[in-house]
């Protein structure tokens, strides 16, 4: 099993009135696991849904290598896929589920026995075989459901928040266990998910949606370090990252605050932010502390400066109470900066 | 058109048979009420226009037919609906496991095969040592003769009841059963709950059994025919829909009279088209059409 | 009701008495047909089998044999089931779960069919029959009850078409399925609830229609059950003991259907079966 190249070009698709994408570009290199994160409605699984093939674009084109597949049947595209529910069949077993792909290719029984058997193994699910779904686990029905997207050794796998359904323990295991078996087999894979911690932890790169577009395409680190628009700042990252709306003036000035920025920028309105772990305590912004959360060995301060309110990680031995006062400081070098439309201002210097 | 090579295929063998035995015989029954088709003209009708109808204007039973037929709905449609909504009250304040029995037995006639279920009639009103009726009441004689428009409507009755005492009963269930509990708590007794609850919410499921079985009424001939074949005596039980089908097809008459029996007919499928149009207009249409979510077939 | 009265008692004796007619009758047909002589409900002659003669006498009168109208019922009732359970569930599979134009027109139609007095069109359907060179045969019949009753059929199997899982057909269809093959392999044995309704009503419709059968049926070697036990209702004697042999004889396998389906059946006379 050796990855496609997976290349999306100006994919849009309409529901009637409503404009669900509108226009998609994206390529993903072999082998590679890229994440769609997004809230609800954002297109992400409408766009897994057009490389399935189930839903037929509106405009664009999609392409595994140089092959255009985008008017294939699904049954043509060599595609393995993990719903959400599983969407195992109830009414077979195990087996004849993991099966079900083989048995329409009409391959040979004894081989079909042997793949399907090698599949469970690996996924740890053959005591289970000859169960109907309904009578194991969910976390051994997602197991079935992912082992029967891999057993006819598909060229690209999609995975539509396979994990989401499971429980919190389970589910960190299945993120590691799904990770190493992509790896593994070198499978162009992409998961559509919710969770930006599934996402960082799991993907290679992530495609990050809004409503419809893709406003950033990159590694985990680099949403990190460099969110490339307000939506992916204030998305990606917990706790996410305070943004705080203003003028450019050789320093930021946000009704009632001034914080001072490295020079060489643009004037005009637009976005500062940063992120609650960057901010120290040796500055001279004053705020009042109106929450204090626990987290374990640090606390999660809620802030009150100018009006404003924000979000700071308090330091290790810190000792902080409702009402106090703290002197903030925003290093410069930690700033994210954007423009009026949401957009990064390259910094000039750090 | 490849594109819905498959629905088309799925679709095909409804279509075939309806278009076959529905649509093809609505024009039908129009285009035979305009010809002359008898047993003598089978293979060479002749266009009269509106000849058939004519006739039927001055034809000196139709009055009678026309009375019959009235009764008939009115008195069945009465005792169907009358019985179930009963029926329905009764088995539903009962434990459920006996009212279970009870619905249960009065699906018995509508599951019996109406020749069966007739015979059943015809033993129970013959005369002794068979007829139970003729004993009980000491005059043994046929009673079906004596008096067959009881016998047709309880006959009729017995089979309709059911429609009316399932829809009501599951209405019945519908209802959430705070309500019930609510007017407890005021203090209400059953029969009170019965009607100031129960029935003010079944005025729906009441007006659409009797709209559906007034329908069924009127073109249901199948008891009848068995029970007294519109006799006895000259059309002294026939309806409209006996009589059309017995001009066209019975073969007692020395002439079939196809035609005739077609412009009868016309009437009956004038109005079912016409009462199935409101029906589609009523029914709540949009929540049943929701778009599929797959796009490819 | 949530709430049971507290003299429901009273209510059940009521109940008995106004279904004591269903009750008499059942047991009627019983002992008229157990017994060689009955008077009302009380057997006089003997646990006999006088009135079931029919059944080894080869030919009651000049009629066909018991058994040449016991395979015609058979053979209508069951192919009538087949026909109108896969027609109606290929079609709601259709309009429940694909797109293709004028599906919401076809689902109005289908549902004004519905409700639609189908025995009216008979007297066209004789002529269509005649034409179509069916008429006198079982095939023509068959092909006329399956039809009458499939928009109640088509309505029902939508209803359980409407609840299959999407993500489920999806994974069939990624997994390499058409939806010929989905439909038959997936949704169908998904929806066996919908088809032991459907089915059991069929049967018991079919088993019993006795107007398609005496107008479009002449030759005896045609006859069902139906016609048969009905060839004796117009003779000027009238046997009772046999007629309430065959009665019994022809009503034994509605009573097994009956209890065999009926959990699945309840839905459907309620769901808007000719009543």
């Amino acid at each position: 099993m050796t990855g496609v190249t997976v290349r999306l070009e100006g994919l849009v698709k309409h529901f009637g009135r409503v404009q669900a994408l509108k226009g998609i570009d994206l390529t993903l290199t072999p082998g590679e696991l890229v994440a769609f994160l997004g809230p609800s409605g954002c297109g992400k699984t409408t766009t897994l849904l057009l490389i399935a093939g189930i839903y037929k674009a509106t405009a664009g084109q999609i392409f595994f290598d140089d092959r255009r597949i985008d008017h294939l049947h699904p049954r043509d595209r060599d595609i393995g896929m993990v719903f959400q529910s599983y969407a195992l069949y109830p009414h077979l077993t195990m087996f004849e589920n993991i099966a079900f792909p083989l048995r329409l290719q009409r391959v040979p029984k004894a081989e079909v026995k042997r793949k399907v058997e090698q599949t469970a193994e690996l996924l740890g699910i053959s005591e289970q075989l000859l169960r109907r779904p309904a009578l194991v686990s969910g976390g051994q029905q997602q197991r079935a459901a992912l082992a029967r997207a891999l057993v006819k050794e598909p060229r690209v796998l999609l995975l539509d928040e396979p994990l989401s359904n499971l429980d919190a323990l389970i589910r960190l295991s299945a993120r590691a266990e799904i990770r190493r078996l992509q790896k593994e087999l070198g499978i162009t894979s992409i998961l559509v998910t919710h969770d930006q911690s599934e996402a960082l932890a799991m993907a290679d790169r992530v495609a990050v949606f809004s409503v419809g577009e893709v406003e950033q395409f990159a590694t985990p680190e680099e949403l990190y370090k460099a969110p490339a628009t307000t939506f992916v700042a204030g998305f990606v990252g917990f706790p996410p990252m305070n943004l705080f709306e203003g003028r450019f003036n050789g320093a930021f000035e946000a009704k009632g605050l001034k914080i001072p920025l490295s020079p060489g920028h643009p004037g005009g309105k637009g976005y500062l932010g940063i992120r609650p772990e960057d901010i120290r305590f040796d500055g001279e912004i004053a705020a009042r502390v109106l929450l204090v959360e626990v987290l374990g060995k640090d606390s999660l301060l809620t802030l009150e400066a100018a009006g404003h309110i924000l979000k700071a990680m308090s330091l290790e031995g810190m000792q902080v109470a409702i009402g106090d006062e703290l002197l903030l400081n925003f290093p410069v070098e930690k700033l994210h900066l954007f423009d009026a439309e949401g957009k990064r201002i390259q910094r000039q210097a750090s | 058109m490849r594109r819905y090579a498959a629905p088309l295929l799925f679709l095909l063998p409804a279509t075939i048979l309806i278009v076959l035995f529905f649509l093809i015989p609505v024009v039908t029954t129009v285009f035979l009420s305009l010809t002359d088709i008898s047993t003598v003209t089978f293979k060479n009708p002749s266009w009269v226009g509106l000849q058939n109808y004519r006739d039927l204007l001055v034809d000196p039973f139709i009055p009678k037919i026309f009375y019959n037929t009235g009764r008939y709905v009115g008195l069945t449609l009465l005792f169907n609906v009358g019985m179930g909504l009963v029926l329905a009250l009764l088995t539903s304040l009962i434990p459920e496991r006996h009212g279970d029995n009870f619905r249960t037995l009065w699906l018995v006639p509508r599951i019996m095969p109406p020749v069966v279920y007739v015979f059943v009639w015809q033993g129970l009103l013959a005369r002794a040592p068979f007829g139970i009726i003729s004993d009980l009441t000491g005059i043994n004689q046929g009673w079906i003769n004596s008096s067959p428009w009881t016998t047709i409507i309880l006959a009729n009755g017995f089979v309709g009841a059911s429609f009316g005492m399932l829809i009501f009963t599951s209405a019945i269930r519908a209802i959430p059963r705070d309500l019930f509990y609510a007017a407890a708590v005021d203090g209400a007794s059953t029969w009170q709950t019965v009607r100031r609850v129960v029935l003010p919410l079944l005025r729906w499921p009441i007006l659409f059994v009797t709209v559906y079985q007034t329908l069924s009424l009127l073109t249901s001939f199948e008891y009848i025919l068995l029970l007294t074949d519109g006799g006895p005596g000259l059309f002294k039980t026939t309806v409209w829909s006996l009589h059309a089908y017995k001009l066209a097809l019975s073969n007692y008459f020395g002439n079939i009279e196809f035609g005739l029996g077609a412009a009868m007919a016309t009437f009956l499928v004038v109005i079912g088209v016409i009462v199935s149009l409101v029906y589609m207009r009523v029914f709540n249409f949009r929540e049943l059409v929701s778009e599929p979510k797959i796009e490819v077939n | 009701m949530p709430l049971l009265p507290q003299r429901w008692r009273l209510l059940l004796v009521l109940l008995l008495v106004i279904g004591l007619p269903i009750a008499t009758g059942l047991i009627w047909l019983l002992l008229t047909a157990l017994f060689d002589r009955v008077h009302g409900l009380i057997p006089q002659g003997d646990f006999g089998s006088e009135n079931w003669r029919f059944l080894w006498q080869g030919s009651v009168s000049g009629r066909p044999s018991i058994w040449v109208a016991l395979l015609n019922s058979v053979m209508f009732a069951g192919a009538v089931a087949v026909i109108e359970v896969l027609v109606s569930a290929m079609a709601a599979y259709a309009i429940s779960r694909m797109r293709f134009p004028l599906r919401s027109m076809y689902l109005r139609f289908a549902l004004m069919l519905h409700a639609f007095p189908a025995i009216s069109l008979i007297i066209a359907i004789f002529y269509i029959l005649r034409i179509l060179g069916l008429f006198d045969t079982l095939i023509g019949v068959i092909l006329v009850k399956a039809s009458l009753e499939l928009p109640l059929g088509i309505w029902l199997m939508k209803g359980f078409f409407d609840h299959l899982s999407w993500e489920m057909e999806m994974a069939a269809l990624v997994d390499g399925a058409s939806r010929w093959t989905l439909f038959w392999r997936i949704a169908l044995p998904l929806v066996r609830p919908g088809i032991l309704a459907l089915g059991t009503f069929a049967l018991l419709s079919a088993w019993g229609e006795f107007i398609l059968p005496f107008t479009l049926i002449v030759s005896g070697k045609s006859w069902t059950l139906a016609l048969y036990l009905q060839s004796f209702m117009g003779e000027s004697f009238i046997d009772f003991g046999l007629m309430a042999g065959v009665g019994l004889f022809y009503v034994l396998p509605v009573v097994l259907f009956f209890l065999l389906g009926q959990r699945y059946l309840l839905n459907i006379y309620s769901g808007g079966a000719k009543g």
